[in-house]
């Protein structure tokens, strides 16, 4: 794309094109045909860079959206918080509920009981229900993550990522978030910041509805 | 050094004095001296590089995943801290380049993750449109003055002088 | 007194009147001017004082809703809190989109009064009255913007009794205070020059005159940008904790853009006022200038461009580019229709004169202002031609501006001593000698202390050299006109370049010799880093009541301790490290707190940067505002603004220098 200013660099050249009849320049007339083609190129730079900004998607600033939707979830393989080891890939059968998390921060306090709740209904489907695991973030004392549960209850795995690849893998932006992933280990859902209860289950019922039809077909 | 330079001019002896300094022999001393400087530092080397220079270096070619345009450097999200924190584990085991940590950071995470575009493509357009433009604003300024150069010094036509009057009768009236 | 949950209809009832005011403003000087109806223009004023009504009374009540904590605004819900403070509250207005278009608004309607106040006397002049058209066409379409896509008026969700407050990086430092409506009066402010130029197209008075009627317009409002540009860096060095003053984002760049433009202009008027030449190109960057503030907007405000700073989108996108659009063709199509009246008779002789290096500035700067504008929007071409998505960082904008930044201070180095029309290879060796020792002694001081790399010294030397010049411009003014030398255009000008030298040598010193590592401190054991100590002395824990954090007592060299801390904003849960910084006149050290820091823990991780020079960066910004005051000022000598510049110059008209040893 030429430069919508570029123009400029003859503009010192254009600045003589103007040139009245009489004028003894013999550049003259080269000079009256050199302006209104400057002017048309410096005109079709920018309709060009108007029907790209024009075309230009206004994409949502708190997107939801991932790189990972509908792919396979990335690699989830470390120890849980009981010292046990953990691959995500082995979980495979079941809807898998990933919840970032760090114990000092505000919003995931302040959205721990909903997911108490939703663990707890969860654990009472039995094999229908989906597996619940927190992912504490690396920094985060492990002391202070078994206080924090200790305190506010919740009994589901708590895996670790120390090293932060689970975190750099599936590229968390802020604590906390919540993904859904299926029982063929594809993400299918992402939310940053606080979910309740009631949106889990909402979504998850959704997207299990959505998975049958689509095992049906 | 201003004053220096004028405080010698001031003196009719003086004079001859500042041209003799200011000519050919004080050019070429001061031209020699500057290479001469500039040659030592630019092969000097700076000392090893710690780890977290080399940290910072890499981590401000990498785009932060998850932000909206900061690089994995600036960035205090969780995802540019486990990035940050991955490279410096690549560092500390001694047996990579830089360029190796990114190509590996970046395959990794199968993401566009470089923030400095390539040059192959269409992507070096980016690159190659500034040096374009360059070459067009020189040559422009080129013919500019080559024109310039042919015009004869311009008369001033009738209608000229028109507009002169105009003016100088408009500054009248103020 | 209204009442709290009037603010609303106040507030839309207002902005309306605005918006009615400026389109009979615009009107009536329209059919004023044609009709020649001196009477009605001259009545021009009272629409410009409604208009600023208007404008500072939505403010104000805006302003007023936030701070009594009107809930009952959709806007006060999103930025307002019940627990900032009231430094931050009042603060909270700019810091969404729909109040920082408010803000824009209330400058616009300023300058707007300002000229129609200036030009009282004036206001029949076709050109003045044609110059307040375009300032209330521009009103109008703010007030259309506080009326539709970005109405900070709307009435948000009933039984709201609090909102999460500014976002929490534009609530812990002083400047949120002064650097967004600095940054806007400079922004908005390029609007006067391009109303003028417009008007003179639109008139056919291309000539000189209306430049300088604008000229201190035009300076005002470049002052003001550089200064808002300044403290945005120092903002984010002093509140982001990466240790940078620029980032490349797109919004910086936006921002960046019409500076480019106007530093350009600023140069180039002086070769139309002297030679009259340059028409074309002297309204191409007023227009460019105004088109980008447009344009940049745009790209930060609609969402098309992800930026940190960006605010989140509303539908305000495709008016901006409506307006852009607008602007380039209206604009586009004067100067088209113009062209006759814009030939300029005359020549520059030779590259090597005041003009010619006037004209490789100007060229500098655009090809700049063009390769920012390309690496911004270039992901946006990627991805409407080939539908994949790069990324352009700082690394590219970095890599492209050394050149042009090695390139600009040469220039500064030669220009200030050429003589207008030509110069002679003799008399630049005479001048230019003692400022290139000065630029040999800038090489080797550093080199002495350790320095190295091509890039960088050839920098310093090229500063040393500008400065020589620059210093020797005014040594030779003051010598012969006392105080009297500092003030004026080109002496002004020369301090303005002085800042711009510091300025730049301070990047380059900040950027090429940064130095940082992560430290894990213990109480009681100092630990070194590059020549200092640091010892931990604790980690205390802190509670405002909107927010907790940590902060580490940390003590420098055994003299004074610093305080790095992380701050969780209990509305957001971010977790904003705060830096503590202890600045020098050679090197600042800069200290951050990394996360998992305990209160009352023995240990605590930090970071710390060493930073050379970066204190002159806000020196030389001091500098280059105090310069661009004193050039507000007469100088020695005022040209009469209607002498035919086309008329060859006189001998005793050269510039102010010395006679030349010969």
């Amino acid at each position: 794309m030429p430069d919508p200013f570029a123009g400029g660099a003859a503009a010192p050249g254009a600045d003589r094109d103007g040139d009245r009849e009489g004028d003894p320049l013999p550049t003259a007339a080269a000079a009256k045909r050199v302006a209104p083609l400057i002017v048309i190129v410096i005109a079709v730079v920018v309709a060009g860079l108007f029907w790209i900004l024009i075309g230009a998607k206004s994409g949502e600033s708190d997107t939801a959206d991932t790189p990972l939707m509908g792919k396979p979830a990335p690699v989830v393989k470390t120890t849980t918080l009981d010292g046990k080891a953990f691959d995500l890939q082995r979980r495979k059968g079941s809807w898998v509920v990933l919840n970032f998390f760090n114990s000092t921060c505000v919003p995931c306090i302040k959205e721990h009981p909903e997911l108490v709740k939703f663990a707890g209904e969860q654990s009472a489907l039995g094999l229908d229900g989906s597996e619940f695991y927190t992912v504490v973030s690396q920094g985060n004392d492990h002391g202070d993550v078994r206080a924090f549960f200790a305190k506010r209850g919740g009994s589901w795995p708590i895996l670790l990522d120390d090293d932060a690849s689970i975190t750099v893998a599936f590229g968390v932006a802020k604590v906390p978030e919540t993904w859904i992933i299926d029982p063929n280990g594809y993400v299918r859902w992402r939310a940053i910041s606080i979910v309740t209860d009631d949106l889990l289950t909402r979504v998850l019922a959704q997207l299990k509805s959505d998975f049958n039809l689509a095992l049906a077909r | 050094m201003t004053t220096t330079a004028e405080t010698i001019v001031a003196g009719d002896g003086g004079n001859r004095l500042n041209k003799q300094v200011k000519g050919w022999p004080g050019w070429i001393a001061l031209v020699a001296i500057a290479l001469v400087a500039l040659i030592i530092g630019a092969t000097r080397s700076s000392g090893p590089l710690t780890d977290d220079d080399r940290l910072d270096g890499i981590s401000q070619r990498l785009a932060c995943p998850v932000c909206d345009g900061e690089s994995v450097y600036e960035s205090q999200s969780p995802a540019a801290t486990g990035i940050r924190q991955q490279i410096k584990a690549l560092i500390q085991q001694g047996a990579y380049s830089d360029d190796q940590i990114i190509q590996y950071i970046e395959t990794k995470f199968d993401a566009k993750t470089q923030l400095v575009p390539k040059a192959t493509g269409f992507d070096s357009l980016v690159w190659a449109l500034p040096v374009f433009a360059g070459v067009c604003a020189v040559a422009g300024l080129a013919v500019a003055f080559r024109r310039w150069k042919m015009s004869p010094d311009t008369v001033p036509t009738e209608a000229d002088q028109a507009i002169v009057d105009a003016a100088l009768r408009e500054q009248g009236d103020e | 007194m209204l009442a709290a949950s009037m603010n609303g209809t106040v507030g839309h009832s207002i902005l309306l009147v605005g918006l009615v005011c400026a389109t009979f403003g615009a009107l009536s000087t329209v059919y004023g001017i044609r009709t020649h109806d001196g009477r009605l223009l001259r009545s021009t004023q009272r629409y410009a004082i409604g208009v600023a009504l208007a404008g500072v009374a939505a403010f104000a009540v805006m302003e007023r809703a936030i701070v009594q904590r009107d809930f009952s605004l959709k806007y006060v819900q999103t930025v307002g809190s019940a627990d900032t403070p009231f430094l931050f509250n009042v603060t909270a207005i700019w810091s969404a989109l729909e109040g920082s278009i408010l803000l824009w608004l209330v400058i616009l309607v300023g300058y707007t009064v300002v000229i129609a106040r200036r030009f009282r006397k004036r206001l029949d002049d076709p050109l003045v009255a044609w110059a307040l058209v375009v300032m209330f066409v521009v009103c109008m379409f703010f007030f259309l913007l506080t009326l539709g896509p970005t109405d900070a008026f709307a009435r948000g969700a009933e039984g709201i009794t609090s909102g999460p407050g500014p976002n929490p990086l534009l609530q812990n430092h002083i400047l949120v205070l002064f650097h967004p409506p600095i940054l806007y009066l400079g922004y908005v402010g390029m609007t006067v020059p391009f109303a003028f130029a417009i008007a003179a197209l639109i008139t056919g008075r291309v000539g000189e005159r209306w430049l300088t009627e604008t000229r201190r317009f035009a300076l005002f409002a470049w002052a003001f940008l550089t200064i808002g540009i300044l403290l945005g860096g120092w903002w984010s060095y002093e509140v982001l904790g990466w240790s940078g003053v620029w980032g490349w984002d797109p919004v910086e760049n936006a921002s960046l853009l019409p500076w480019l433009t106007g530093t350009a202009y600023i140069h180039s008027v002086l070769v139309q006022e002297r030679r009259g030449m340059l028409r074309v190109w002297n309204l191409t960057l007023l227009v460019s200038t105004f088109a980008l503030t447009i344009l940049g907007t745009f790209l930060t405000r609609s969402g098309v461009i992800k930026s940190v700073h960006a605010f989140s989108n509303g539908t305000i996108g495709p008016y901006l580019l409506g307006f852009f659009g607008l602007v380039m063709v209206v604009s586009l199509g004067l100067i088209a229709w113009r062209g006759d009246r814009l030939r300029s008779p005359g020549a520059i002789d030779s590259p090597l004169s005041r003009e010619g290096a006037f004209l490789a500035n100007n060229v500098l700067f655009t090809l700049f202002a063009f390769v920012v504008l390309l690496g911004t929007v270039f992901p946006l071409i990627v991805e409407a031609l080939q539908n994949r998505t790069i990324k352009v960082g700082s690394p590219y904008f970095e890599s492209l501006s050394i050149p042009f930044g090695i390139t600009l201070l040469f220039l500064m180095a030669i220009a200030p001593v050429l003589p207008w029309r030509k110069a002679s290879g003799e008399l630049l060796r005479e001048r230019l000698f003692w400022p290139a020792w000065g630029g040999v002694v800038a090489i080797v001081i550093p080199l002495i202390f350790g320095a190295n790399g091509l890039a960088p010294l050839l920098a310093f030397g090229l500063g040393g050299f500008a400065g020589g010049s620059a210093l020797r411009q005014l040594a030779l003014a003051t010598r012969r006109q006392g105080v009297r030398g500092l003030l004026g255009r080109a002496n002004g000008g020369m301090i303005v370049h002085l800042g711009v030298i510091i300025v730049a040598i301070a990047l380059v010193a900040s950027t090429s010799y940064t130095h940082s590592s992560r430290l894990i401190l213990e109480t009681g054991q100092p630990a070194a880093y590059a020549g200092h100590t640091f010892e931990l002395v604790e980690v205390q824990k802190f509670t405002t009541p909107r927010s907790t954090g940590v902060r580490a007592q940390i003590l420098v060299d055994n003299a004074k301790t610093y305080a790095p801390a992380i701050t969780t904003f209990t509305n957001f849960g971010d977790n904003i490290p705060t830096p503590s910084v202890r600045n020098g006149i050679v090197n600042d050290i800069y200290l951050t707190l990394e996360s998992g820091a305990k209160a009352g823990s023995t240990t605590a991780a930090i970071k710390v940067f060493i930073k050379p020079l970066i204190v002159w960066l806000w020196i030389g910004g001091a500098m280059m505002v105090a310069g661009t005051a004193l050039a507000g000022f007469p100088g020695k000598r005022r040209r009469r603004p209607t002498e035919p510049t086309s008329a060859p110059v006189r001998l005793d008209d050269l510039p102010q220098e010395e006679p030349v040893n010969a």
